[in-house]
């Protein structure tokens, strides 16, 4: 039993600060998978890799987040009293890059991410303070081609990282903000609407609408809105009794996105939700969510931000999106083996004493021929515990097949082991689990 | 309805919380029902009873799809889920009390106010509305001592009847808000499981609508 009465005690100094995470080998190697899958994915379809630092100048960190965000900052000074902080998401990095030094183009620019991010919140909520995120952003392209590409990019790199099955929210964020000036709300209260329905308090919502002189037909339509999901006919019922231009014309958005995402293949995983109100100061076009049933939280997010690379002085239309590494790993391991790639299977080989530099040059071989191999460094008589090879005193190589052990010369070893069999892979597979304990 | 798992709260919403899960039909459950275990299925969903602040933190991480909580639990609560309806019971207010016969009691507001209350978050966003530089001293229950025992000069704090502010000689000063219990959703659940959590609202909306449930005030 463990000595609990260890909680009292000073003790060495051990732990990790609180909302942080050790990754395990195993599955560290399994996150590293899915952001390379993902990083591959963006590639594939010609989005170039860029990296920015962990840390920025608050005022550039503090332009891609909502206020409640930017009090989660973990920030300090710089040498100069000037204020720093880390980098609580990377979209405004890749943006200052954008408007600096790529300021040239060639536009549209394909540009993707992945790294830490980090959030100062309150602890024991069960939430990570770092969390890994990936994402694109396709910058100076303004049709919604380009923002169904993203969807549809997202999508593809949750898929091949293993998460099948995933739905899509798609949300525009200047129809319920044109909805509620077309209605005749003044400033006061459409601030105050769209700040409970971006709370997602539907019972402060309506409470708003009380206090508001809109009467009653109007005000039964308006509660409709925050509740509208479904499929492309919610756009019709919706156009219905709209007045102002800008409800309408994300309509028309939707419809034209909704159409380009067929084209994509994503026809049931697609939801419209005119409901959606994301920082709605922040985007300013199409948005959308993506939501596995196995997880409480969004795997993704993304949407239009025209306004952001003009505050930086650089006025060209933007999307992108971002991939929540972490969580979607969490879903992957939930959903237990499934289609990403196996680690290698591992080879583990002794050798007879006085062989060590064939046993060496052997190891070299087989790790050239695509095989992951650890070198047991006691030499041992006869194959040591755990061995799959073991490197002979004569210079010849014992291998294990099945329960026996059988004799070869090293060209013959190396071409039998150069690729992984079925018969290898069944006897060692490495779970995320036992291969922590093993290395 | 089926297949969500729904948090309700322990305390003086369980009674209201089961009455309206009943006429809704949505689940023939009693109090009594979670003596021999906090976790149920009924009616096709299942039912954890758990303690009010924890509602909204087994909604948040999706561990519940949905969870019924008073509004004065969720002034005070990290929130990333959606609020989708007011049950309309358990309707309590939130007020400022000071001891009879303080200044504050006859509407003279003192320079500076130390104030006892379970909720820092609430009593933050109230003083600064109304722009009165309070200290707050959070407690986690019978706030009404703090003036008695000169740890504090007024509390904020729930009253349903006003029974306990009397019996401690507390005076009403202002009043800070109003809460009732409510339906909250977790977001994903929302989107990936539209169409159960859909009818249990409608379910509920319509129960609420037709006759509140009398019983489960605070």
């Amino acid at each position: 039993m463990q000595d609990v009465s260890a909680i009292d005690g000073a003790g060495a100094p051990r732990g990790r600060a609180g909302g942080f995470s050790d990754w395990l080998p195993g599955v560290a190697g399994r996150r590293r998978t899915v952001a390379d899958t993902m990083l591959s994915t963006f590639e594939a379809w010609g989005y170039g890799l860029v990296a920015t630092p962990l840390i920025e100048p608050l005022d550039t960190v503090a332009a891609g987040l909502s206020p409640g965000r930017q009090s989660q900052l973990f920030r300090f000074m710089d040498a100069d009293g000037s204020l720093l902080a880390l980098v609580g998401e990377r979209t405004v990095s890749v943006a200052r890059v954008v408007a600096t030094q790529l300021r040239e183009g060639p536009f549209p620019l394909r540009l993707c991410y992945c790294g830490p991010v980090l959030r100062n919140q309150a602890l024991l909520g069960g939430r990570r303070r770092e969390a890994l995120q990936a994402g694109c952003e396709l910058i100076g392209a303004a049709g919604l081609g380009a923002d169904a590409e993203c969807v549809a990019l997202a999508a593809e790199a949750l898929e091949r990282a293993g998460l099948t099955g995933v739905q899509i929210d798609v949300g525009h964020a200047d129809f319920l903000p044109g909805l509620l000036e077309g209605a005749g709300l003044d400033e006061p209260a459409r601030e105050r609407v769209l700040a409970a329905l971006s709370g997602r308090d539907l019972v402060a919502v309506e409470e708003a609408l009380e206090l508001t002189p809109v009467g009653e037909a109007e005000r039964a339509l308006l509660l409709r809105f925050p509740a509208l999901r479904g499929g492309r006919d919610i756009l019709d019922a919706a156009a219905q009794g709209l007045r102002g231009e800008r409800p309408r014309r994300a309509l028309d958005d939707l419809a034209r996105l909704w159409e380009l995402l067929q084209a994509h293949g994503l026809g049931d995983s697609v939801q419209l939700d005119l409901g959606a109100v994301r920082d709605w100061d922040y985007y300013t076009g199409p948005t959308f969510e993506l939501f596995s049933s196995d997880l409480g939280f969004p795997l993704g997010a993304g949407g239009r931000y025209d306004s952001l690379l003009g505050r930086l002085g650089l006025a060209k239309p933007a999307t992108g999106f971002v991939l929540h590494v972490d969580r979607c790993c969490d879903a992957v391991l939930r959903r237990g083996p499934v289609a990403v790639a196996e680690p290698p299977v591992m080879l583990r080989v002794s050798h007879a004493p006085g062989v060590e530099a064939t046993a060496i040059t052997i190891v070299r071989r087989l790790r050239e021929a695509g095989r992951s191999v650890v070198r047991i460094l006691e030499p041992s008589d006869t194959p040591a515990r755990g061995a799959d090879l073991h490197v002979c005193a004569a210079g010849g190589v014992r291998w294990r097949a099945g329960n026996d052990w059988r004799e070869a010369g090293v060209d013959d070893v190396v071409a039998l082991y150069a690729v992984p069999t079925q018969r290898s892979v069944v006897r060692r597979r490495v779970t995320s689990t036992n291969a922590g304990r093993r290395l | 309805v089926s297949g969500l798992c729904i948090a309700i709260p322990n305390g003086a919403l369980l009674d209201g919380a089961c009455a309206l899960l009943r006429a809704a039909g949505i689940a023939d459950v009693r109090p009594e029902r979670f003596d021999l275990g906090l976790l149920v299925e009924v009616g096709g969903n299942r039912l954890v009873k758990v303690r009010p602040t924890d509602v909204p933190v087994y909604v948040e991480m999706g561990a519940a799809d949905c969870g019924i909580v008073g509004k004065d639990i969720l002034w005070e609560a990290h929130r990333d889920g959606y609020e989708l309806l007011d049950l309309r019971f358990g309707e309590c207010r939130l007020v400022l009390a000071a001891p009879e016969g303080a200044p504050l009691a006859r509407g003279e507001w003192p320079p500076s106010l130390r104030v006892a209350t379970k909720y820092p978050h609430a009593a933050r966003r109230f003083f600064d509305r109304i722009n009165v530089a309070a200290e707050l001293i959070k407690l986690h229950g019978s706030v009404e001592l703090a003036p008695a025992t000169g740890l504090a000069d007024a509390v904020l704090d729930i009253t349903a009847t006003g029974r306990t502010l009397r019996a401690n000689r507390l005076v009403e000063v202002a009043d800070a808000g109003r809460s009732t219990a409510r339906l909250i959703v977790n977001q994903a659940s929302l989107k990936t499981r539209t169409v159960a959590v859909n009818s249990l609202a409608a379910a509920l909306r319509r129960a609420v609508d037709g006759a509140a449930p009398a019983e489960g005030a605070a």
